[in-house]
């Protein structure tokens, strides 16, 4: 409870390093916040040609870009927000080695500049739905709440990562490779319905998936999401999260001696 | 209990000496892992101790130097006080904020502007924004860099950036500082200037640690002194006497000797045989006399033919800083090779040393000073009696062949 006394009055640091991070993001870029945008757009179009024109994915009547892109500019806020948190730590070594602040700080810096490109890329799914002529309804709503849920889930796994990868270098390459096939085992490109009834067991363990299709569910088809599964996954992050960062609170007092 | 701020009891720091554990194999770990389950924790040789129990207390608005000699644990100490680590035994307790004046600007980023960077250097040092726009025209002030705080650091000289750095980190105003060798940074004023800064801050009666090689700014910006040695406190107490033993303790006098340190060319035409530095009375091993004459004396020997070799001798302070040299060519001096043997004098008159320890390094050259023939490196310590740093009233190594004259109107 200390700590969390302690995080607040942090609060003003932890948005210096979110600035930090999104203003040096785009110095010197020709296309800035742009940028935020391109990378779930251009997959979007890659599954677009892959999963609609070749392997004719069912939507369910939604054209597959919308579908593809509401439930894409989610993911790529969670695999940003895992890969710059996983390597927080060690891109600040040099503060980490030399100064003394909460470290879990440069974790929520991350969460809170990646949510900023989400902002972005959102907007631009607002403009996509428009031209797509796809209405939404007061559903919508749920959106903040299952997101609420992702960043809990984001911080407890990056409380870990970001721990473990002082140590080990290994999880930063793991990591790429690790988020590229836990897209595939999400329904990003593909709705749950495709799922062969004796795989779907297995989707119960991917805390992401309901996520997933629940702002799918919300945004594009007017539905709830699964909100009991959303429940149980809620609990397991909170569990979870009380291990990862009571372990990083703890292991954070040394990271200075092996970074 | 008093006022007491800082406090380390028993304290022990332990590293890891393998560097294994970043670039160790999977394997490697799992065999480390199951080693620290059987509670075996490795070989000593695995570890350092940077400190052992270490133990002092410092008082509010005390002002406390720590000195020592190179891998003593200062940095170590410094790093637990600032709460960058932790002991790995024993107790560390502090009451107050904190601040560090350590590695200053080592949050900058370099693509920000320097107002940008003040903000978020400011931030990292626990300040909140509110503090940081209220002091911001002060630290602008201080850095002298008022016309570039729009400019990205990147395009800052090296020393725009240490005075921006220090600007921040004077400015946190904590209820205790630690301030590391920061102090060496920046021109003459700027460096008076940070002194300045100190003195303001014990005035308002400011806990302040300072860790300094420079002996002269311990003295006068310290009342008590942590001297420690080897990773344990050797004394405590007051900076004059401390220092003074400090002093006459960081490095034994030993005869001169050819040192490891040596190097001599193969086939070399001359080499020196011994190097001895004699007092006024021309004792050996005995302390030189600040004011009075000494002599050092240089033998060699002449093994092949060879052309007005040149004798070079430097000095340098018990740190290996050099602080002057000279050669035989300089004063036109022409070596006698024309026996086996000969013996060169360097007649100190006077001696212009401070109190302290002085190494020698002695070397033949041939006629152009392209080619060294023998190097004595470190060979020779003396030790100085005569004004000590302590007094304040004279600083430095060296004090000048001088008169003052004044006059009033």
């Amino acid at each position: 409870m200390q700590a969390i006394r302690e995080l607040l009055h942090y609060s003003y640091l932890i948005l210096s390093f979110a600035r930090r991070d999104v203003r040096a993001r785009y110095k010197q870029t020709a296309l800035g916040a742009a940028w935020a945008v391109l990378q779930p757009l251009s997959l979007m179009i890659v599954f677009t040609l892959v999963f609609d024109r070749v392997a004719r994915i069912p939507t369910g009547g939604t054209p597959y870009p919308i579908f593809s892109y509401s439930a894409l500019i989610f993911w790529s806020f969670f695999s940003t927000a895992m890969n710059q948190g996983t390597l927080a730590m060690t891109a600040n070594s040099n503060l980490v080695r030399k100064i003394y602040f909460p470290r879990e700080t440069l974790l929520l810096a991350v969460l809170l500049s990646a949510s900023l490109d989400l902002v972005i890329a959102c907007s631009m799914l607002a403009v996509l739905m428009v031209v797509f002529k796809v209405s939404v309804t007061w559903t919508v709503l749920w959106v903040p709440v299952l997101l609420v849920v992702q960043v809990l889930f984001t911080f407890a796994l990056v409380c870990l990562t970001s721990a473990v990868h002082v140590y080990f270098r290994d999880i930063g390459h793991a990591l790429t490779l690790g988020l590229q096939l836990w897209m595939f085992a999400t329904p990003v490109a593909y709705p749950m319905s495709v799922v062969p009834e004796a795989v779907r067991p297995l989707y119960v363990l991917n805390p992401m998936a309901p996520l997933i299709d629940g702002y799918r569910r919300a945004i594009v088809y007017g539905e709830s999401p699964d909100l009991a599964r959303i429940g149980i996954v809620l609990v397991v992050v909170l569990v979870l999260m009380s291990f990862t960062y009571l372990g990083f609170k703890r292991a954070e007092r040394t990271f200075a001696d092996v970074i | 209990m008093s006022d007491i701020v800082l406090g380390f009891e028993q304290v022990s720091k332990r590293y890891r000496l393998r560097r294994g554990w970043h670039f160790s194999s999977v394997g490697e770990a799992i065999g480390r892992l199951r080693r620290r389950v059987r509670s075996d924790d490795g070989t000593s040789a695995d570890f350092f101790w940077a400190l052992r129990d270490v133990t002092f207390q410092i008082q509010r608005g005390e002002s406390v130097g720590l000195i020592g000699s190179n891998g003593a644990g200062k940095s170590t100490t410094l790093k637990i006080l600032s709460r960058v680590t932790v002991p790995t035994s024993g107790t560390f307790s502090a009451v107050g904020k904190i601040g560090a004046l350590i590695e200053v600007g080592a949050g900058f980023h370099f693509d920000l502007t320097g107002r940008e960077n003040v903000f978020l250097n400011g931030a990292i040092m626990g300040m909140s924004r509110r503090e940081v726009e209220s002091k911001f025209n002060s630290i602008v002030t201080f850095a002298e860099i008022e016309r570039f705080i729009d400019t990205p650091i990147k395009y800052y000289s090296s020393g725009m950036a240490v005075r921006l750095g220090f600007a921040v980190a004077a400015h946190i105003n904590p209820d205790i500082l630690l301030v590391d060798e920061v102090l060496a940074v920046g021109d003459a004023a700027f460096q008076a200037k940070c002194l300045n800064k100190l003195a303001e801050l014990r005035e308002q009666a400011k806990t302040i640690v300072l860790v300094s090689h420079n002996m002269t700014n311990i003295i006068q910006h310290c009342n008590r002194v942590v001297w420690l040695d080897r990773g344990t406190v050797r004394a405590v107490g007051d900076p004059e006497a401390i220092v003074e033993e400090y002093l006459s303790a960081v490095s034994p006098s030993a005869p001169a000797t050819r040192s490891a340190e040596s190097m001599v060319d193969g086939d070399a035409p001359v080499r020196i045989v011994s190097v001895v530095a004699r007092n006024h009375r021309g004792e050996s091993n005995e302390p030189l006399v600040y004011g009075a004459t000494a002599a050092l004396e240089v033998e060699y020997e002449v093994v092949g033919p060879v052309v007005d070799p040149v004798l070079g001798i430097t000095f340098e302070n018990a740190n290996g800083q050099t602080l002057g040299g000279l050669t035989s060519r300089f004063a036109g001096l022409k070596l006698d090779v024309s026996q086996p043997r000969g013996t060169v004098r360097l007649v100190l008159d006077p001696v212009i040393f401070t109190r302290g320890l002085y190494k020698l390094s002695v070397s033949l050259q041939d006629e152009r000073l392209q080619r060294f023939y023998d190097v004595w490196s470190r060979s020779t310590t003396f030790s100085v009696e005569g004004p000590s740093l302590a007094s304040r009233e004279v600083s430095g190594h060296v004090i000048y062949p001088h008169r003052w004259h004044q006059e009033a109107r």
